[in-house]
């Protein structure tokens, strides 16, 4: 009963990330979704989670429930990794902006454009689009 | 030799990490000839940047190590902004030659193609040892399979594109795969490209900044998960 109250408290912290991460990343948000669900309906029936584990030829209704387990790190890792991707080309747009900003203030010995960007190039980081449009 | 006034406006870029000790020659073999020099400092902890700032060349500067592919999309967008009719990408080791760039602008010029990408195949590779030598035929099939451009050097630093060109990349490869990026986006353009040969000259010190072999299953993965990110 202990280990159920657990897993149930774990699988449904799980199913709030899925629900929360559903509008970003459609695809991992319903797998995780769906994941989380049937992992939750066989903590608390273990005999039709041994009935399909030997269906599946499994064996053990509880290897069942770890390797749908694994399946969700797995893709909370996956999900991780494209946050941290997206997140990785803010930090370079950034940077990029700072280096161009400093450098036309330091070279404008002759005259230079304003700083114009290309909104067909990039995309807005922050959602709106402050700087100046191409002349 | 072909004329400075024919190509107006010529940016060289150079991407610079931790290369204080060979820039400062690299740079010396660029200056007379009639184009600008932009070295982008990728975050180097050595003085980079003060040695091409000796040099008299523009610099420009990442607060922080980005990697070699965001270091060219830098100086590419800094290049367009200052009006650049053509943008040379250039390696900061030492083991391109200046003289090779005004055959590049001349393989613009002559096929009317918008980039020029420099094959070592075709011209020379000095010193270049045989396993690097069969790690870049294994990437240069590897790229005709994957884009379809008919080359003979896939990972070559020594490009050549025109303002229309250059306008059209638009690198997300921040480490080293930003050359098959560079090659799939050119491939994307549909624009004309062209290859022209020049020569490496192979050194201890650029061999060592070169890449390994282990490094090429980190760009490999790295464009995998680009596929996973649109």
């Amino acid at each position: 009963m202990i280990a159920q109250l657990l897993l149930s408290f774990l699988l449904g912290a799980v199913l709030v990330y899925a629900f929360s991460e559903r509008r970003r990343s459609p695809v991992v948000g319903v797998l995780a979704l769906a994941a989380a669900a049937a992992g939750l309906y066989f903590v608390w029936m273990p005999a039709h989670a041994t009935t399909l584990a030997e269906l599946a030829g499994v064996g053990r209704g509880v290897d069942l429930i770890i390797y749908i387990w694994v399946v969700i790190s797995l893709l909370v890792l996956l999900n991780l990794h494209l946050k941290l991707r997206t997140q990785t080309e803010a930090i370079t747009s950034l940077a990029r902006a700072i280096a161009i900003a400093e450098g036309l203030r330091a070279h404008s010995e002759t005259q230079v454009a304003p700083p114009a960007h290309y909104p067909e190039k990039w995309e807005p980081v922050f959602g709106k689009d402050h700087a100046p449009a191409k002349p | 030799m072909v004329k400075s006034k024919v190509f107006a406006d010529v940016w060289v870029v150079i991407a610079a990490y931790n290369e204080a000790r060979a820039i400062a020659l690299v740079l010396a073999g660029l200056a007379g000839l009639p184009y600008r020099v932009l070295v982008v400092d990728d975050g180097s902890t050595d003085g980079t940047a003060d040695v091409a700032g000796r040099a008299g060349v523009a610099v420009l500067r990442h607060p922080i190590n980005l990697g070699q592919g965001a270091a060219l999309q830098t100086g590419i967008d800094y290049a367009l902004l200052r009006g650049a009719s053509y943008v040379v990408t250039f390696d900061a080791d030492g083991q391109h030659r200046p003289e090779d760039i005004a055959g590049l602008l001349a393989a613009l010029a002559a096929n009317d193609a918008d980039f020029a990408l420099g094959s070592r195949f075709r011209g020379g590779a000095i010193d270049l040892p045989a396993l690097r030598r069969l790690m870049l035929r294994a990437a240069t099939w590897f790229t005709r399979a994957t884009t379809g451009l008919a080359l003979t050097d896939a990972h070559n630093g020594l490009r050549a594109m025109t303002r229309r060109g250059a306008a059209r990349l638009r690198l997300r490869q921040n480490r080293m795969a930003h050359a098959s990026e560079i090659l799939h986006q050119i491939a994307a353009s549909g624009l004309r490209y062209v290859e022209a040969p020049v020569t490496i000259q192979y050194s201890r010190y650029s061999l060592a900044k070169g890449q390994r072999a282990s490094e090429f299953v980190v760009i490999l993965l790295d464009l995998f998960a680009q596929r996973l990110h649109p």
